[in-house]
């Protein structure tokens, strides 16, 4: 523990010169700007300024990317808070809450507590990293297939409960969504499923434009519809007292928090879309424990700070099987990978030996970058709140035009818009028959994984579907499932019973 | 006593024959056995999935609501709203079919105008000076300081 201490202390004085604190704050700065702008999130945004890096030596390289990585999921959240648009995939849960809270003019502290939850659980996260790597990277080597798979049928399970008011609703969207996944090329056989001939969808259905579509575009079409007064309308102005969250707002939120930054940094180690899982949890569990569960889904500030805590905590902790196991587990690790190799240095058990100048001070900037975006963005919280001063029938369209423009920077293609505008009709038609659009995004995210995980399990086990319940952690996760599917239906008969009785 | 939306019941059925439309297009992929699941095993399973979830739903509107009124989804839409969804809907497909012809900065100029103006801007002065501005900030900021490579369109910017 003291040897770590140590270690972590030369990371600092390897972060702190000023050439790697300007690299982290560029990156801190720039990632914000490529999480606020709409379809723009961490991994198009890292793997755009990876070339920018191509002069610099490999710590200061990375320290920038890291930092345009988490700076990138933190800008993800102003979007969903202000707009319904989130910036990247795990800002997807922050938009229920968030989104609420600034309709009710509450922008400002919902946005203010990402930040200090950022923080908070970023300070966390570095501990976790730096003591408990070696022997939870060991721990995450222990999941299988059939863990892997059992895990993801508890997200699935854990998500439709807490979104929306019906459960089957949520499973028949989660569904939808999963269907949606096997689009493209088989990730087994390699074989096309569901192309009808054409190459665009070889490559499956843009995640990003199910995304943009479903919460962006549904939302302003949704909008659009109104009658012209209520156009003309701006959404609640916040005074300036509201705009910082108070007392009793961070009384609320410091659990969330912790709770979030613990939730996350487990969830990080484990195979898959680390952050998306973890906000989803963290999400979970706050309604869960919550005394007042009805408040989420109407601006509730649990619902905003345990979430971001927990995508925050997610990131970094997501660094350990990068670093150490040389396995990136989710995609913006995969380009960070690749940012290592084009650098020279190989990630793996022997990286902390080899370089340590690397492996510290990238650990030790990520608490310098933290805290940056702690000093950049509560200032600028006033700023982004707003946003939300300009009149919707201008701020509608301009919505649209940073919609389509980010939607064909990603991929530079005109069917990625469509499917946007597509998912932006359906989205628009959902919200009408209160169907949720989060079930099935997580679904088209996890769908490919959830189906290799599934038919490598049964390959394991020659089509023994006792494999699920015969290896104790998948048991775990399974019962977790169907504890989660049985308690809502118990609470609800004994409530029935009670009223009859 | 509530009442049934007829609405609810149709989105229920169209869940379900994606559901079977989903299971009918698997059953011609080669689906394996369990040890080797073939391409369309995991889609079949999904589709028959969504069948019985769907079927599930649409059974339990009929069975939970205590009386059963057919209720046809009442228009609240004026017709002013309605032409404006479609005007705003219109440009988006506009602007993404000559998306490559017009290229960025005129398409978003454009684009802008048309959305501005189909939510009420009247005043075609203060709407195309928005506009331009909007267009050539955007241009600015993802074309000459993100490096993103947009469309040039036929006026080569």
């Amino acid at each position: 523990m003291f040897e770590s201490l140590q270690y972590l202390a030369t990371g600092f004085t390897i972060a702190g010169t000023v050439q790697n604190l300007l690299y982290c704050l560029i990156g801190a700065i720039v990632g914000t700007l490529i999480g606020v702008l709409p379809g723009i999130g961490p991994i198009a945004g890292i793997a755009l300024l990876i070339p920018a890096t191509f002069g610099l030596n490999p710590t200061s390289a990375i320290i920038m990317l890291a930092g345009i990585y988490y700076g990138a999921m933190y800008g993800g959240s102003t979007t969903s808070i202000l707009l319904n648009v989130p910036g990247e995939t795990a800002s997807v849960i922050t938009c229920i809450d968030g989104y609420q809270m600034a309709q009710k003019g509450r922008a400002g502290p919902a946005l203010a507590i990402c930040a200090i939850g950022s923080f908070i659980a970023g300070t966390i996260g570095l501990f976790g990293l730096v003591f408990l790597a070696p022997p939870l990277a060991e721990a995450a080597l222990a999941f299988g297939p059939p863990e892997y798979f059992s895990l993801m049928i508890f997200g699935f399970i854990v998500l439709s409960n807490v979104t929306g008011t019906s459960l089957l609703k949520a499973l028949m969207m989660a569904t939808v969504g999963l269907i949606i996944g096997t689009i493209g090329l088989d990730p087994v056989t390699g074989d096309a499923r569901f192309v009808f001939g054409s190459t665009y969808l070889l490559g499956g259905i843009e995640f990003v434009a199910v995304a943009i579509g479903l919460f962006g575009i549904g939302e302003v079409l949704t909008n659009v519809q109104q009658p012209q007064e209520l156009l003309e309308q701006k959404v609640t102005i916040p005074r300036f007292r509201d705009l910082y969250p108070s007392l009793q707002d961070l009384k609320k939120s410091i659990a969330s928090i912790l709770r979030g930054a613990g939730i996350g940094f487990g969830v990080g180690l484990v195979p898959g879309p680390a952050p998306v899982i973890a906000t989803y949890a963290s999400y979970m569990i706050e309604r869960k424990i919550s005394k007042h569960p009805e408040e989420f889904g109407k601006g509730a500030i649990e619902g905003v700070a345990g979430p971001e805590s927990a995508n925050n905590s997610a990131c970094q902790s997501a660094f350990i099987p990068l670093f150490v196991l040389g396995i990136p587990f989710a995609p913006p690790t995969a380009i960070l990978l690749g940012a290592l190799l084009i650098h020279g240095v190989s990630p793996g058990p022997l990286l902390i030996s080899q370089h340590p100048g690397l492996f510290w001070g990238v650990i030790a900037s990520m608490y310098i970058g933290n805290f940056i975006l702690l000093i950049l963005n509560l200032p600028f919280v006033p700023l982004f709140a707003n946003i939300l001063r300009i009149p919707k029938k201008i701020l509608l369209p301009l919505v649209i035009l940073f919609c389509i423009t980010g939607m064909y920077t990603v991929n530079n293609s005109i069917p990625d818009i469509w499917v946007m505008l597509l998912f932006g009709a359906l989205g628009f038609l959902m919200r009408k028959w209160a169907y949720e659009g989060a079930p099935l995004l997580l679904a088209l995210v996890l769908g490919p994984r959830l189906e290799i995980a599934f038919r490598q399990s049964l390959m394991i086990s020659h089509g023994d579907f006792g494999i699920f319940i015969n290896r104790p952690i998948s048991m775990v996760f399974l019962l977790a499932t169907v504890l989660f599917l049985i308690i809502p239906l118990i609470r609800m008969t004994l409530k029935k019973q009670r009223k009859e009785g | 006593m509530k009442i049934l939306k007829r609405d609810e019941a149709i989105v229920g059925v169209v869940i379900f024959l994606f559901g079977a439309i989903t299971t009918f297009l698997s059953l011609k992929m080669p689906i394996g056995t369990l040890r080797m699941a073939g391409t369309g095993f995991f889609p079949l399973c999904l589709g028959i999935l969504l069948m019985i979830l769907s079927a599930a739903y649409v059974f339990r509107l009929f069975v939970q609501y205590k009386k059963i009124v057919i209720q046809k989804e009442t228009a609240v839409k004026t017709p002013g709203a309605m032409r404006q969804m479609g005007l705003f809907l219109g440009a988006m497909v506009l602007a993404t079919l000559f998306f490559n012809e017009l290229g960025y900065p005129l398409t978003s100029f454009l684009l802008m105008a048309a959305l501005l103006r189909s939510l009420g801007m009247k005043r075609w002065a203060f709407n195309i000076l928005l506009s331009f501005i909007t267009a050539g900030v955007s241009y600015f900021l993802f074309v000459q300081w993100l490096k993103i490579p947009l469309p040039k369109g036929w006026i080569g910017l």
